[in-house]
């Protein structure tokens, strides 16, 4: 199955609480990849807000994105780019 | 506006303020395509649950997509039921879910508003008691 990964750090000042989070995995469910994310030694579900927000990663903090699954490689880009452009 | 597309949240609290918070929450973190509707406190406004009310809000979510109930504590909960057995065969559309009502409710509204089906929002709420927040 394809797999994609891609590393990419949260704007400053920008923690991945509720509001990013969401925006995130209704991002995430548009793919049918399996999506995770690792953070602070702790890995999520990509598609589950509350493991999301389990991860507690803060402004600044570097997020693994990893997808396994068709649309892999779409889902590592798009997604990445989400978490670069969050406010 | 995509009410006929996604499935919706019913919050039922002893507190109309819980409720009002949550549905609050719920809306920031989901987006504005989920509806949410809530039936909380007393006949009078005060702390309790209104079986009338309760029951007004069901029948009505019979209507829409499907609709996931969230209730805070035993009375609320038992409100639902009792409307639910009321409603009959019309409430296949509604599920009562074992969840913890804010971290079931945020998990619910974010899977209704990728347009999801009734047993996958169920599922994700009934799922919030494995997320550890610490």
């Amino acid at each position: 199955m394809p797999e994609s990964s891609e590393l990419v750090r949260l704007p400053d000042g920008v923690a991945l609480h509720a509001r990013p989070a969401g925006e995130f995995v209704r991002a995430a469910a548009t793919f049918a990849a399996a999506i995770e994310i690792k953070a602070n030694g702790r890995q999520a579900n990509g598609k589950s807000i509350l493991e999301i927000l389990g991860l507690g990663a803060d402004g600044g903090a570097e997020l693994r994105i990893t997808a396994s699954g068709d649309d892999a490689a779409r889902a590592v880009t798009e997604l990445a780019g989400l978490v670069q452009r969050l406010a | 506006m995509s009410t006929e597309q996604h499935v919706a949240l019913v919050i039922v609290s002893h507190s109309t303020s819980i409720a009002a918070g949550v549905a609050e929450l719920v809306g920031q973190v989901a987006g504005p395509d989920v509806p949410i509707v809530t039936a909380a406190g007393g006949p009078d406004g005060s702390l309790g649950t209104d079986g009338g009310r309760v029951a007004e809000v069901l029948r009505e979510a019979v209507n829409g997509n499907g609709a996931v109930v969230l209730a805070d504590l035993g009375s609320a909960v038992l409100s639902v039921r009792a409307a639910l057995k009321e409603l009959g065969s019309a409430v296949d559309s509604i599920v009562l879910v074992d969840a913890p009502l804010v971290e079931g409710a945020v998990a619910a509204g974010v899977m209704a508003s990728t347009g999801a089906p009734l047993a996958d929002v169920a599922t994700a709420a009934e799922a919030a008691w494995n997320a550890r927040k610490l």
